[in-house]
């Protein structure tokens, strides 16, 4: 019951986060310089053209109208018309979230796969040469762009040995699997390289506690006290920091998916900021603000999961 | 007033110019990688390059451009007639034409579309027929009046805004308005609307595009049969350079546009793929702000004529050709066009003289450290290599060129304003005639001469005489006659010409890109 009303509560307080986003995002979109009529008309289009497009879409209105407008709009959930795609904004990002939703967990789930293993091989191997390797290595991919990780993984795996497609999304679950393997990879090499950091140190820290010396004092299996005593208590604080890692994933995918030609969420926020299609910047932002909340309210629930002393007030 | 009448076989004539002897294989898909997708692929709202470039292989035009864009030659009427006051023009439709879903194409189609195209509520291309007071039918022929004499009406007519859409499809459309109508037609896609080669048959916004081949296509292959050779076109939308050519070399596309300069020997030594560079009338040139004073009321050194000759012969082409496009262009030679547009002049335009440029700084009493803005894209490296470039040769004259990088938007909106000195800029002809180049560049009623600010009465006059000179020799003259005002003003930095650079695979062939940028595909095959 407690967990419930901590899950509303929490509920309630992202409504005033929106608010707060929709006011800036819409605020900011009108600051860029460059008008949305030129991004439909072109250059070519003559000064009567953009004030008949400006018109029509509202732009000639003070700026409090058309937020009302956006505002009220937006809690009947329509988000408008998309500038350039000219079809209603939440179809188009309907449309794509599905291959966003699929690279981001696929990314997500390599990163855990990768960092996990290596994380816990390097901590009980503190200060030998698996740990330095692994630190090494690690170092190297936290510090190599993700755009240029994306492009060697595409030069060799896809366009020298063809293990892989070059770009694309793929159909169905085993296409998908397929054809986001190395946008996955990309973002997980760099998301796990920080994952493996933090758990190793977490994992270091555990192993000298008290209560894991006091476990093998009292003759526990190795492994009962590594599963139940450290990963639990290690991987608290590395929660928190993959649900950072996935806010930030999202705003990756914006260099990820047009490296990979990947029709998503993130391709589609750069060409709508570039057409200066002030109606789908403002619903993705939204999308993605969502998104982000979500995954930090699940953060917190895993964190009181594993911690019954953070208790869900 | 000379009488024009060409008929059917000058078509087959050019036709035969390009079409090999040889049996030609059918079948098989074309996967083809662009820069960017179409968004609404309609005669008359297309507006944007991808959506333009498209309009050809889905929706034919009574007239068309010959394949080296220099002459008209018939499309779905296979003759046609300008009348000797020059007012008339009458056009005989070709029988049993169909639409791609087997529907007759018949005249009342023709009187249809070419309301909708020039109907100056509709699209942004109406103002090209604005010389059309009326088009009549009785049977096969088209009569098209015009309320004077246009020397650009055949030119017009073979342009994408005048392509034949279905009467009945569009009216049965779901939708209240033409644009409505227009937009459920794309999103449903299908044979009905259009009479071209292909039919668009697949369609994710901005991720793919599928051409299907129309069986009833009127235009005769090599081997007897209708074109297209192709059964599809798979467009795959891919915005990186590096990865849609990544994607041709492991085999996953056929052919891939807008290849990067940088990249063109890499890809032409590589013996699985063609890298054609075809002629096109893309030039590249940068506004000069030629106003008094800036937008911020300081005074404006590029004002003076003589010093905007003079960073023109102190800006070494070649060099920059060498340095953005590896070799693969040539100097501007005619300052309103590219010299591959009809009427382009040959001038010497500005070559490279530091002397001149020195002497010329002079006079205008140019101080050392003149400090000079470019205007550049943010994130093109083209731009980039234009500045470095232009900094260093400039430098010498007293001029400190500094960067202020921007995106498009920004900088279109910097060009209306006038907020600019200098910035890069780029032009492709819709048209098949040089008047909408020379308007864009030089006619100052439309757009301030390309943002320039440039005026010149004389330049002005001559424009609006040659809207209506059916002489083709006092017009040439007319276009020479601007072309000498515009170098000797200046008001562009003239730098280079550009072909479109396309990599397609050995498999592949009979691909063009026209000097329009129209991809043409009905006469492409793929090697099975």
């Amino acid at each position: 019951m407690a967990g419930l009303q901590y899950v509303l509560k929490r509920l309630a307080l992202m409504v005033p986060t929106f608010v707060l986003v929709m006011i800036i995002i819409f605020l900011l979109v009108r600051l860029l310089p460059g008008d949305p009529a030129i991004a439909i008309a072109g250059d070519k289009a003559s000064d009567a053209d953009l004030a008949a497009i400006r018109e029509k879409l509202g732009l000639n209105d003070p700026l409090l109208v058309q937020f009302w407008l956006f505002f009220t709009n937006t809690l009947q959930g329509d988000l408008g018309r998309s500038i350039m795609m000219r079809t209603s904004v939440s179809s188009v990002i309907l449309e794509r979230l599905p291959t966003t939703g699929f690279l981001a967990l696929f990314a997500v789930s390599l990163s855990l796969l990768i960092a996990g293993p290596l994380a816990f091989v390097a901590a009980l191997n503190r200060g030998k040469w698996p740990d330095t390797v692994i630190r090494t290595v690690f170092q190297v991919g936290l510090s190599m762009p993700v755009f240029y990780i994306g492009l060697i993984l595409l030069t060799f795996l896809a366009a020298q040995l063809r293990w892989f497609p070059v770009g694309g999304s793929g159909d169905g679950f085993f296409g998908q699997l397929y054809y986001l393997f190395l946008p996955s990879m990309t973002v997980a090499l760099y998301t796990s390289a920080i994952i493996m950091r933090n758990l190793r140190a977490s994992i270091i820290e555990v192993l000298d506690a008290e209560y894991v010396q006091f476990a093998r004092a009292k003759g526990l299996p190795n492994r009962l006290i590594l599963g139940r005593h450290v990963l639990r208590n290690a991987l608290i604080s590395t929660i928190t920091l993959l649900g950072l890692s996935i806010g930030n994933l999202m705003s990756g995918t914006l260099v990820t998916e047009t490296v990979f030609a990947v029709p998503g969420l993130g391709r589609l926020m750069l060409e709508a900021i570039f057409a200066r299609d002030y109606p789908l910047i403002q619903g993705l932002t939204l999308t993605f603000a969502i998104l982000v909340s979500i995954v930090f309210l699940l953060t917190d629930l895993f964190q009181s999961l594993l911690d019954p002393r953070m208790r869900l007030t | 007033m000379t009488r024009s009448t060409l008929m059917a076989a000058a078509l087959a004539a050019t036709t035969a110019l390009v079409t090999p002897v040889a049996a030609q294989e059918r079948g098989g898909t074309m996967n083809f990688a662009r820069y960017d997708g179409s968004r609404l692929i309609d005669p008359i709202y297309a507006d944007r390059n991808p959506d333009i470039w498209m309009v050809g292989s889905l929706f034919d035009t009574l007239l068309r451009s010959s394949d080296d864009g220099k002459s008209i030659v018939g499309g779905l009427a296979e003759s046609f007639e300008v009348s000797e006051d020059g007012k008339t023009v009458t056009l005989m439709l070709q029988s049993g034409l169909k639409f791609a879903d087997g529907s007759a194409l018949e005249a009342d189609d023709v009187l249809f579309s070419l309301d909708r195209a020039r109907n100056g509520d509709l699209g942004p291309w109406s103002g090209m027929l604005g010389s059309v007071s009326d088009v009549t039918a009785d049977g096969n022929t088209i009569t098209v009046s015009l309320s004077q004499p246009d020397p650009t009406i055949l030119s017009m007519l073979a342009t994408f805004n005048t392509a034949i859409v279905n009467k009945d499809v569009f009216e049965a459309a779901e939708g209240a308005t033409d644009q409505e109508k227009s937009a459920a037609i794309f999103a449903a896609g299908g044979a009905g609307v259009g009479s071209g080669a292909f039919y668009m048959c697949g369609f994710e916004q901005g991720a793919s595009m599928d051409f299907c081949a129309n069986e009833h296509h009127w235009e005769m292959g090599a081997d007897g049969k209708p074109l297209p050779y192709l059964d599809k076109v798979h467009f795959e939308i891919i915005p990186d350079d590096a990865t849609r050519i990544l994607k041709l070399q492991a085999g996953e596309v056929d052919a891939v546009e807008f290849v990067p300069f940088s990249r063109v020997a890499e890809l032409d030594a590589d013996p699985a793929i063609n890298m054609n560079l075809y002629p096109s009338t893309r030039i590249i040139y940068s506004p000069i702000n030629t106003r008094e004073t800036r937008a911020d009321g300081s005074a404006n050194p590029l004002n003076d004529v003589r010093v905007r000759q003079a960073i023109n012969y102190a800006t070494n082409k070649d060099a920059l050709i060498g340095l953005v496009l590896q070799g693969a262009g040539q100097p501007m030679t005619a300052p309103l066009m590219s010299s591959s547009t009809r009427l382009a002049s040959k001038l010497d335009l500005y070559s490279y003289d530091m002397d001149k440029a020195m002497a010329l700084v002079k006079e205008a009493g140019i101080e050392p450290g003149t400090k000079v803005t470019l205007t550049t894209l943010a994130g093109s490296a083209d731009d980039s290599t234009i500045f470095a470039a232009l900094q260093q040769m400039w430098a010498p004259l007293g001029i400190e060129l500094v960067v202020e990088q921007v995106d498009g938007p920004t900088r279109s909106a910097k060009n209306r304003s006038g907020e600019f000195d200098i910035h890069t800029y780029g032009w492709v002809d819709d048209v098949n005639d040089p008047s909408q180049v020379t308007g864009w560049l030089g006619y100052s009623p439309i757009r301030s001469a390309v943002g320039t600010g440039w005026e010149s009465d004389k330049f002005n006059a001559l424009f609006e005489a040659s809207g209506k000179e059916m002489d083709q020799a006092a017009r040439a003259q007319q276009y020479a006659d601007m072309q000498t005002i515009y170098t000797d003003a200046a008001p562009l930095l003239f730098m280079y010409e550009t072909p479109f650079a396309v990599a397609v695979s050995t498999a592949v062939d009979g691909y063009v890109q026209t000097p329009l940028g129209a991809n043409i595909f009905s006469r492409a095959t793929v090697s099975k």
